[in-house]
């Protein structure tokens, strides 16, 4: 056996492996040994039939390949023992002569991090404000999930909420026959058609009227596209939307322990507070661990990120299925092949690996473990929130062994981001510290 | 007679196997064959030197079809001997 060590890169060793003539032999006589026994050939006995007749009968493929797939894995193992690598996955491997073999394999090393100076590592925070005038904006949009609708006796504008009777036709051909249709006049609004909306502006109450609107011809619905349609329409009511005061009473209707404007404010203030705390934090964490990648040398064999591909895709289908898509229909829907989605995917995939490498790099270097009573901690916190007659069983499905570790590995990394944060927290506070001494 | 129909096929069991080691081929031939045909058509076909033929006539098998009994055809087999070192490889199955 003849090993050549082509190159190294990227976590990659490219070996090529010549087997010799005396391996090729024993390899072919194994196989002949097994194969006799197996095949039923006319004339003979299991396992009677002489070489050349049992190499006919199969025929030369059948027992080149069988050969390869006795022979390649173990050459492949007494290669990498040979060289002394460290192979974390599977090889690619590429047969390239058979007489001899010949094949070269792509030996997945393990991945090298060498994190750069990551305690000098800061991160500028983002001050979180909440002003008094998005508080307004929720309060409006609160006045209007709650407004009521009034019939007036005036000429309909935008915003207004109309009962239609409403006879259309495209090209003669029915098309919306509707009585008593509620329609809110929205500007710009693409339904029906566009411009729909602003025919109808200025209509009083029973008034009629007739006019045709032509639909783009970038239209969504490709079959309405640049068709005209003829509408007749008459209005028997005109609605205005009246906008609740904000008053103490709306505060007790949008929340009914809420007894005060006041409250109200108090309580969308806190909630846009935490909400953009989660957010900042979330932020300022995932800025910290790209400052980490951007500082390190990540290097990984390409395996990691197919299987990190296949794990997004998965994902993406299990996401699908739960809106009861399936996934070819979702391909077909984006117009996408599967590959070209695979391939879309790289450049995620590809920077999650290095992240999460990297963290792992970290929480080594840190120390940072995990005990087996976190993970009890972890799974009683879980556990707290399912209904009495569920929790057992769930407790059960976390406490398996596979559950425990993928549980563990979410603590360390969960640890290690806090780590990084503080880290990134800290020596920017240091340095400021360090200034103003001067 | 042509010489091609003489020798109908090889035959290659695990008996036949055992006697090719002492450079004895056994063949199926037609019924009508004589062994100088035979001796004549080997060595025509396979170019090696033919030293004995041996012919039997295997006789066929009583076979049961559905309620009658009946026979399969008895065949004439043809075991030939050739010069020491000759070889014949049965390559096309005739």
């Amino acid at each position: 056996m003849k090993i050549t060590n082509d190159k190294t890169e990227n976590s990659e060793t490219y070996l090529t492996i010549e087997m010799d003539s005396t391996e090729m032999e024993e390899a072919s006589g194994n196989v002949y040994r097994r194969l006799v026994k197996q095949v039923n050939i006319p004339g003979f006995r299991k396992g009677k039939a002489p070489r050349p007749v049992l190499e006919r009968f199969v025929g030369q493929e059948r027992l080149l390949s069988d050969m390869l797939e006795d022979l390649v894995p173990r050459a492949y193992e007494k290669a990498i023992e040979e060289q002394q690598l460290e192979a974390i996955a599977q090889p690619k491997i590429e047969v390239i002569e058979t007489d001899p073999v010949k094949f070269q394999a792509v030996v997945p090393l393990k991945p090298v991090v060498n994190l750069g100076d990551y305690q000098q590592i800061q991160v500028a925070e983002e001050p979180v404000e909440v002003t008094e005038e998005t508080v307004d904006r929720v309060i409006e949009d609160l006045r209007h999930q709650y407004a009521t609708w009034e019939p007036v006796e005036r000429a309909a504008q935008m915003d207004d909420l109309l009962n239609l009777d409403v006879e259309s036709t495209i090209d003669g051909e029915p098309y919306i026959n509707q009585k008593g249709a509620r329609y809110r006049l929205i500007a710009e609004s693409q339904t029906p058609v566009p411009g729909f909306a602003e025919q109808l502006v200025g209509m009083n109450k029973d008034d009629e009227k007739e006019f045709n609107l032509q639909f783009p011809e970038d239209y969504a619905q490709s079959e309405l596209a640049g068709k005209e349609a003829v509408f007749k329409v008459s209005v028997p009511e005109i609605n205005e939307e009246k906008l609740p005061e904000v008053t103490d009473e709306f505060a007790t209707q949008v929340e009914a322990e809420i007894g005060s404007v006041e409250e109200l404010r108090d309580r969308i203030r806190s909630d846009l507070q935490n909400r953009a705390e989660d957010r900042t934090r979330m932020d300022f964490e995932q800025r910290a661990i790209e400052a980490v990648v951007e500082i390190s040398e990540v290097e990984f064999p390409s395996v990691l990120v197919e299987t990190e591909i296949h794990r997004l895709m998965e994902d993406q289908a299990r996401t699908l299925r739960m809106q009861g898509l399936s996934f070819e229909q979702y391909l077909i829907s984006a117009r996408k092949t599967e590959e070209e989605l695979h391939e879309e995917l790289r450049p995620i995939a590809t920077k999650r690996v290095a992240e999460s490498l990297a963290l792992m790099k970290l929480s080594e270097e840190e120390n940072i473990e995990v005990e087996e009573a976190d993970i009890d901690a972890e799974i009683s916190r879980v556990t707290e929130d399912t209904a009495e007659d569920r929790k057992e069983e769930l407790r059960k499905t976390l406490n398996t062994p596979q559950m425990r570790e993928s549980i563990q590995t979410t603590l360390l990394t969960r640890k290690t981001v806090e780590k990084l944060v503080e880290i990134a927290r800290d020596s920017g506070e240091t340095e400021t510290s360090q200034k103003e001494e001067k | 007679m042509h010489l091609y129909d003489v020798l109908r096929r090889p035959l290659v069991t695990e008996k036949n196997a055992i006697l090719q080691m002492g450079g004895k081929y056994a063949f199926e031939v037609a019924g009508v064959a004589t062994k100088p045909q035979i001796r004549q058509a080997v060595e025509q076909a396979f170019k090696v030197t033919v030293t004995a033929v041996n012919v039997m006539t295997v006789p066929g098998k009583e076979r049961r079809v559905g309620r009658r009994q009946a026979r399969t055809p008895s065949w004439k087999k043809a075991i030939v001997t050739l010069q020491p070192g000759d070889k014949i490889e049965f390559f096309e199955n005739v």
